[in-house]
C-alpha cells in the first residue's frame, strides 16, 4: 500500500518534471565589493586599479576623463511545458580617472530586484 | 482496486512519455528579460542640481553605459523585455494522420529596450535625467501577417 503511494508520488513528480529546464549561466567575472573598496578617490592610480580589478573589459574616454569598464552579466533561465522564461542581470563598474591619471570617481552598485528562476512569462495574474 | 489504479497510472504515465517528442505543444511562450524596469517612481528622488552620481547609483545601481556629451557626461540604464509567442497549427494532424504531420508554425513576438538617462555636469551632480519607452514593441504576437 505505502510503496504503491511512493510510486504513484514518483511517478506524477517524473511527469511533471518532464519537459522542464533550468539553467544558469554568466558572462565575465563577478567582482567583490571588497575589492572595489580598496580602490580609494583622489589616490589610486591606473596601475592600482588595474591591479585590483584586472584589466578593464573596456576603456572609454569622456570629457577629458579615462574610464574603467568592467562588466558582469548572470543568467537564469527556466522552461516548464509550454513555457519558458529567462532573466539577465547586468552589473557594471565605472572607475573614472580625471586627466593625471587618479581615480576621480568609482561607480559600482547592484541593479534593483533578485535574479530569479521564472517559467511564467506573463505578467498576470502577479503583477 | 488498488492495483487497478496503479495500472492506470502507468498506463497514463506511459502516454505521457511516449508524447515526449510533444512536450513542446502546440504553442509556446518564451520571455527574456535583461534588468528589472525602472519606474518613474523609482527615479523620484532625483533632483537636477542636487543629486549626485553616489546618490543615483545608491539607490539605481551602476549604469549600463557612461557616454561623453559636450560639457556633460551622459549615463543609460538599460532595461530589455522580449516576448515570443509561436503555435503550430498542424499539430492536431498527428493524431487524424500519423505517418504525415506537418507543422504549420505561425507566431511572432518583440523586443523592447527601455532606457533611462541620467546627464551630469562636470561635478557629478545631475543635469537631467529622461525615460525612453519602447516597451510596447514588445508583445506576444499570435498572427505575424497583421500590418
Amino acid at each position: 500500500m505505502r510503496s504503491s503511494s511512493c510510486i504513484l508520488g514518483l511517478l506524477v513528480v517524473a511527469l511533471l518534471c518532464q519537459g522542464c529546464a533550468f539553467i544558469r549561466g554568466n558572462y565575465g567575472e563577478e567582482i567583490g565589493q571588497g575589492d572595489i573598496t580598496t580602490i580609494q578617490k583622489g589616490i589610486s592610480t591606473r596601475a592600482d586599479v588595474a591591479a585590483v580589478l584586472g584589466a578593464p573589459d573596456r576603456i572609454l574616454e569622456a570629457n577629458g576623463r579615462e574610464i574603467f569598464h568592467y562588466y558582469h552579466y548572470d543568467v537564469k533561465s527556466g522552461s516548464v511545458f509550454i513555457f519558458s522564461r529567462t532573466n539577465i542581470k547586468s552589473d557594471d563598474i565605472f572607475v573614472i580617472f580625471n586627466g593625471t591619471g587618479v581615480v576621480e570617481e568609482v561607480v559600482s552598485g547592484k541593479r534593483k530586484g533578485p535574479l530569479e528562476f521564472q517559467f511564467w512569462p506573463f505578467d498576470w495574474p502577479f503583477h | 482496486m488498488m492495483l487497478r489504479n496503479l495500472c492506470i497510472c502507468l498506463i497514463l504515465a506511459l502516454a505521457f512519455v511516449s508524447l515526449n517528442g510533444c512536450s513542446q505543444g502546440p504553442v509556446t511562450w518564451r520571455r527574456v528579460t535583461l534588468n528589472q524596469t525602472i519606474s518613474t517612481d523609482d527615479v523620484i528622488f532625483i533632483v537636477p542640481g542636487k543629486t549626485d552620481i553616489s546618490a543615483v547609483v545608491e539607490r539605481l545601481g551602476a549604469p549600463n553605459e557612461i557616454l561623453a556629451s559636450h560639457d556633460e557626461i551622459v549615463t543609460r540604464y538599460y532595461f530589455t523585455d522580449g516576448k515570443y509567442f509561436k503555435a503550430n497549427y498542424g499539430w492536431g494532424f498527428r493524431f487524424v494522420i500519423p505517418f504525415f504531420a506537418p507543422d504549420l508554425d505561425l507566431g511572432g513576438g518583440g523586443i523592447g529596450r527601455d532606457v533611462f538617462q541620467v546627464t551630469y555636469d562636470n561635478h557629478w551632480l545631475v543635469r537631467g535625467h529622461a525615460f525612453a519607452f519602447h516597451s510596447r514593441s514588445s508583445e506576444f504576437l499570435a498572427w505575424p501577417f497583421r500590418d
